[in-house]
């Protein structure tokens, strides 16, 4: 079923990191996105690693998830991978023709390849064990300072949470419209790129016709139900930090030391 | 009490669209349950909209609970007292998540978080959709998301439900469970009803039946009283319940039974004692079991 994709990739669970709050949950990801890029040598990049590996055994998610979520970006990683190869800096090991490589090209084809796969693994943790809901819900909060600046946040997220109801109801629709085209004669599946994409428009005037009914409605139902914008708004949900969010942050906030005196440390992997 | 009041309402949706309501005059008292019939295009979907101020009338007023819905800064005291269901159960769902749609009401209403909560969980016992507070409304039947769109409404505490056409795309089941929810919201929570639509079985569930026809207020009385018009009713193009139909039939046919039925058992009734009135002879496979 198509609408399975809507949840996310949201595996509910208790782990310590599904209960972290959410917010701390999106600054530690970007954080340690941010770590990974910034590692200089392997003392520091294997320390972020082993943190990476830390929350994917904390979480509790079957490893079998990860690896999928790899599975798409496993062309990128090899592409850039393998381009890096050939742009390394110094003393060249081989030489083939118009082709050199160096061991600066190895390692930071290496690096680059590292960076990449553990960037996705610590997003998948994010995706893995916070609903959309919370997602959605974090990032009003984290960016209510804006607000300020007459950043329209509040409609923003309310924007992110209307759109996350309504994707499996629009998949759903577009399921059934395509079924009632192709029993009305429609061939979707057969021709050139040009004519498939002609034979998307008998399915997405429907769609949108319908879409902006169900828009026209939302309006009136959210109207109903007394909505007039995020001013002296309550949530029934309230995030509240625990004992876990303040540990985990703590350990960051140590490990974010160690990790910025041995980068200085210890000389870059590679030379530039 | 009355507590909306409609005093010679007219609407029109655009100045050269032509006018959908000619001065309507209705009285809804406080704790009732009032069917609002009518075919396609009486006027009975802008009526509801008019009712929690969605619609502003072109000329007369409606008052609710004394609040001129006309007025801008008072708006929100109106739909906190009137609450709007409608037709189609998907597009009036906002979260993704049961409990966090019926809270959006509360929410918008800067009521405190463990007040939401407890309002939440009240309104859908009140549903009987407790169980289902973390589903996703996606995955939950028509009758199910239509009740969770009333819970929505109640957990506003509001004293008056406005349903357009509630059970219009919903099977036989969940028509059933969107109807005893209603029936039981007013009996025993004393909330005022106001249920718009054409299904004339519906209808006599209600104390009072509002038939409207090309803008006006047709018929007004309590279901007996407004289906033992059939002939009016005909000639407008509207439907009696079914039992009411058979028995008029049957009369038209030539025989004199007494009474209009409203449902199968009244009506199994008032055809039995005819049957008995009259010594008629009881033949068939059923017929022993059927009177």
């Amino acid at each position: 079923m198509i609408s399975d994709i809507t949840m996310g990739q949201f595996f509910p669970g208790k782990s310590v990191i599904h209960r972290l709050d959410p917010r701390v949950k999106l600054c530690l990801t970007v954080y340690f996105i941010v770590l990974i890029f910034c590692a200089q040598n392997f003392v520091t990049m294997a320390a972020t690693i082993f943190m990476c590996l830390l929350g994917i055994a904390l979480s509790r998610v079957p490893l079998k998830l990860y690896l999928k979520s790899l599975k798409p970006i496993l062309f990128i990683v090899v592409f850039t991978g393998v381009l890096n190869l050939f742009y390394g800096t110094g003393e060249p090991l081989v030489q083939l023709g118009f082709i050199t490589i160096t061991r600066n090209g190895i390692l930071n084809s290496i690096m680059i390849a590292v960076r990449i796969v553990v960037l996705i693994l610590i997003s998948s943790i994010l995706t893995f064990t916070t609903s959309p809901t919370q997602l959605t819900d974090a990032i009003e909060r984290l960016l209510k300072p804006l607000a300020l600046l007459h950043v329209p946040v509040h409609e923003f997220a309310m924007m992110m949470t209307i759109a996350l109801r309504f994707v499996p109801t629009l998949l759903e629709e577009t399921e059934k419209i395509m079924a009632a085209q192709k029993a009305r004669g429609a061939d979707m599946e057969s021709g050139g790129l040009v004519q498939r994409i002609q034979a998307l428009i008998p399915v997405l005037i429907p769609l949108f016709v319908s879409a902006f009914r169900r828009a026209f409605d939302l309006a009136t139902a959210m109207e109903s139900r007394c909505y007039h914008g995020g001013a002296g708004r309550t949530k029934m949900k309230v995030l509240k930090f625990g004992r876990v969010d303040f540990v985990s942050l703590a350990i960051c906030a140590a490990f974010l030391a160690a990790f910025i005196a041995l980068n200085i440390l210890i000389p870059p992997a590679v030379v530039r | 009490m009355n507590f909306i009041e409609c005093r010679a309402l007219r609407f029109a949706y655009g100045e050269e669209s032509g006018e959908v309501l000619h001065g309507v005059d209705l009285d809804i008292r406080k704790g009732e349950f009032i069917a609002l019939l009518g075919h396609n295009g009486c006027g009975k979907s802008t009526m509801a909209k008019l009712f929690n101020g969605m619609l502003v009338p072109t000329a007369g007023t409606v008052l609710v609970d004394g609040i001129d819905t006309a007025v801008e800064e008072t708006q929100l005291d109106v739909r906190r007292r009137v609450g709007l269901v409608q037709q189609n159960p998907d597009n009036q769902l906002v979260a993704g998540i049961v409990e966090e749609d019926v809270a959006f009401g509360p929410e918008n209403l800067g009521v405190p978080p463990a007040e939401i909560r407890r309002r939440v969980d009240a309104a859908l016992k009140a549903v009987n959709m407790y169980e289902y507070r973390e589903h996703a409304p996606h995955k939950l039947s028509g009758g199910q998301k239509q009740r969770i769109a009333i819970a929505g409404v109640i957990a506003m505490e509001t004293e008056c439900i406005v349903l357009d056409e509630p059970t219009a795309m919903l099977d036989p089941r969940g028509r059933q469970e969107v109807m005893d929810t209603i029936t039981y919201l007013n009996r025993e929570k004393g909330i005022t009803i106001v249920l718009i639509t054409h299904y004339m079985d519906e209808a006599v569930r209600a104390d009072r039946v509002v038939v409207m026809d090309d803008g006006q207020v047709l018929l007004d009385g309590d279901p007996r009283t407004v289906f033992a018009q059939v002939e009016l009713l005909k000639r407008h193009h509207l439907d009696v319940p079914q039992a009411t139909e058979l028995v008029y039939r049957l009369n038209a046919a030539g025989c004199s039974i007494a009474g209009t039925p409203l449902n199968e058992d009244e009506c199994v009734a008032a055809i039995e004692a005819y049957i008995r009135k009259n010594h008629l002879p009881v033949t068939g496979r059923n017929a022993g079991n059927a009177v």
